[in-house]
């Protein structure tokens, strides 16, 4: 039963036609580019490194992981080749981007709560497959669930290098210790143990308040107070005046995410079965609503570059 | 009380023994169109699954060491042959099942009974299996699974001298230098893992394989045309060379005026990654308190060229032992005088 990976994508660089840029982190940058032979489009994530001091070893298992994913809501990597001194990772093209984008160009105040419901479902199961596997992704968040343009959903990058399709966020806080830490679970910000797959449910938590928000809890204040704050207050939820359109059980599902305790957190499979998920629509729907109207993601990329 | 009559969950050692049927019959009947042969790759999936949840635990449960004793003393024990007929199936398994045979196969190699690990044992009686393992980086589907096996393997001092000493290592070369980057940095890991993990084996491998091994190294690998080569070389050259119980074969590398040479030129390139590491083997040739004299010849006569190399030379971070090495270098550099021309 050798399974039939089908298309075989070239590892020369001399085979893709590099367009134009569409997400940017730390050390990489990611194009939209065609694979000349294959006569399809895809993203390339192009790594320089130079930037990557010592951790090729991380590199090494993220493109590996990457390399042998197998899931419809995780981004998988068709191929990575090194060229000159820098690392391309090709991958599926996901033509509208991620949430965030989305969010800042036409839903600055969040989404609504179907939408949220589908989102987060599509999410869930991506991280279920993961923990399955021994992994923990360690960077969920808006920026990094990028939709299709059938509206298909799925989670991307392995948080060592860089985050596709994100700018803003992370840039502004580019030389401060990890990135802004809005997404981090306390017990990830004490270092104190090691940290798990529950740290991930709390992220998740997180992302679940940043769509219905538009931002992060706390996103507006500066890294060293983040910490502070998701140590010392309450952990956020949806209590405030404005979340009054949201229902009963959203406001269960975030609660039982964001748990101090990372004992007390559910597991991704457990989650899955949340009351909230029957919320949860079609990608078709997704496609329908959210997706209607939007400008090309380039063009939204360099609008967003301009003013974030 | 439909309950009453649900079968028992097998237990680990019958767990292992369906396993082990199913992939017997899979190696029997691989070409034949035996109408069932879906039925039977799903079900040898599925307990592939189940071993893989015995020895790793799930997220609501930790691994139980009594049954991971029994999966592995029933997946070891003599004339079966398990852990063969598992590699040999390993093609034809799906991308799943190909990650859960993997994982199985690391996990069983750190695993005691009766504080033995039966793993080594097993593989010292049949090493040939190595050969299939490393030959799997010339194949894309197997390489990633075959190589993460073989690294685990290798953590066994036999089977890692036995694979040092085998023609495969040649080989190395070239799969470290393989077009897909998650293929040759897995060959790497393994070749850096071979040439720095067991201290004694390694140390009598570089000295009996000296000649070939390092001419090897610096045509293929320090002087490739990948700048990506070319920085992870010259980092596990200083790994190895740097390593106490190499110091016999660090002598002897710092003494050729080759070697020399290519450290110079890797030392002169635009990458800041590969001028780093260079530096880290580049200071042992300075140190050595016995130069020879061609030694000696070339540092004197690139002796202001090096000098202003090093003057703005420094990591990112701040570094106390690179700033010592550094200023030792220097000093050692400036205070090299040219062999005088004795008076007519």
């Amino acid at each position: 039963m050798e399974q039939l990976s089908g298309k075989r994508f070239p590892t020369n660089p001399k085979d893709y036609k590099i367009y134009e840029e569409v997400g940017e982190g730390v050390s990489a940058t990611v194009y939209r580019a065609l694979c000349i032979p294959l006569n399809e489009i895809v993203a390339i994530k192009v790594l320089d490194l130079e930037k990557c001091n010592n951790d090729l070893d991380g590199i090494r298992r993220e493109v590996q992981t990457m390399s042998l994913i197998n899931h419809p809501n995780l981004v998988r990597a068709h191929c990575s080749f090194a060229a000159d001194q820098s690392l391309w990772v090709v991958m599926p093209y996901m033509a509208e981007g991620s949430c965030l984008h989305i969010m800042k160009t036409a839903y600055p105040d969040g989404f609504e709560e179907p939408v949220i419901a589908t989102l987060l479902r599509e999410v869930l199961k991506a991280l279920v497959y993961l923990h399955g596997h021994g992994h923990i992704h360690r960077d969920v968040k808006a920026g990094n669930i990028l939709v299709d343009i059938n509206g298909a959903v799925k989670l991307a990058d392995f948080g060592v290098s860089a985050c596709m399709f994100d700018t803003g966020d992370r840039q502004r806080s580019r030389n401060t210790f990890v990135g802004t830490p809005c997404w981090m679970a306390p017990e990830v910000m004490q270092q104190l143990h090691g940290y798990d797959f529950k740290a991930d449910i709390w992220s998740f938590g997180i992302t679940a308040l940043e769509l219905a928000h538009g931002h992060a809890p706390f996103s507006k204040y500066p890294p060293m107070k983040v910490l502070l704050m998701t140590l010392q207050n309450a952990p956020p939820g949806l209590d405030y005046e404005r979340d009054k359109r949201f229902s009963k059980s959203f406001k269960e599902l975030v609660g039982a995410c964001l748990v101090k305790d990372p004992k007390k957190r559910p597991s991704s499979e457990k989650l899955l079965k949340h009351p909230f998920f029957k919320h949860a629509r079609t990608n078709d729907y997704l496609a329908r609503t959210i997706l209607d109207g939007l400008s090309p993601l380039g063009q939204r990329f360099r609008v967003l570059k301009v003013w974030f | 009380m439909k309950g009453l009559f649900k079968s028992k969950p097998k237990t680990p050692t019958e767990l292992v023994r369906a396993t082990r049927e199913l992939l017997v019959y899979v190696d029997l009947h691989w070409n034949s169109h035996e109408p069932k042969r879906a039925e039977k790759m799903a079900e040898l999936s599925k307990l592939i699954r189940e071993l893989k949840l015995i020895l790793y635990g799930s997220s609501e449960s930790e691994p139980v060491a009594e049954a991971c004793a029994q999966l592995t003393s029933e997946f070891f024990k003599e004339n079966t042959n398990t852990l063969r007929l598992l590699i040999n199936c390993l093609p034809k398994l799906d991308l799943e099942a190909k990650k859960d045979a993997t994982q199985v196969v690391a996990n069983l190699q750190r695993q005691q009974v009766h504080s033995r690990l039966i793993a080594s044992d097993y593989l010292e009686a049949n090493k040939d299996l190595m050969d299939t393992l490393i030959t799997g980086y010339d194949h894309v589907d197997l390489a990633l699974h075959y190589g993460h096996m073989l690294r685990e393997c290798i953590r066994h001092q036999s089977i890692a001298r036995y694979v040092l000493e085998s023609e495969h290592m040649k080989e190395f070369f070239r799969y470290i230098q393989l077009d897909h980057f998650d293929i040759s940095s897995d060959a790497l890991a393994t070749f850096k893992e071979l040439l720095t993990r067991h201290k004694s084996t390694v140390a009598e491998y570089l000295l009996k394989n000296y000649d070939w091994f390092f001419a090897d190294f610096n045509s293929k690998l320090l002087q490739s045309s990948s700048y990506f080569t070319r920085r992870q070389a010259v980092k596990l050259l200083g790994d190895i060379l740097l390593d106490r119980s190499n110091s016999a074969t660090m002598m002897k590398y710092v003494t050729s005026k080759d070697n020399l040479m290519i450290l110079m030129n890797l030392l002169r390139e635009n990458s800041r990654g590969i001028k780093l590491e260079a530096f880290q083997v580049f200071k042992l040739f300075v140190a050595n308190q016995n130069k020879p004299p061609e030694i000696i010849g070339i540092l004197v006569t690139n002796k202001d060229k090096l000098l202003r190399l090093f003057q703005d030379f420094k990591p990112d971070k701040e570094d106390e032992q690179f700033d010592a090495d550094k200023a030792q270098v220097v000093n050692e550099i400036k205070a090299l005088e040219p062999k005088k021309a004795a008076p007519s």
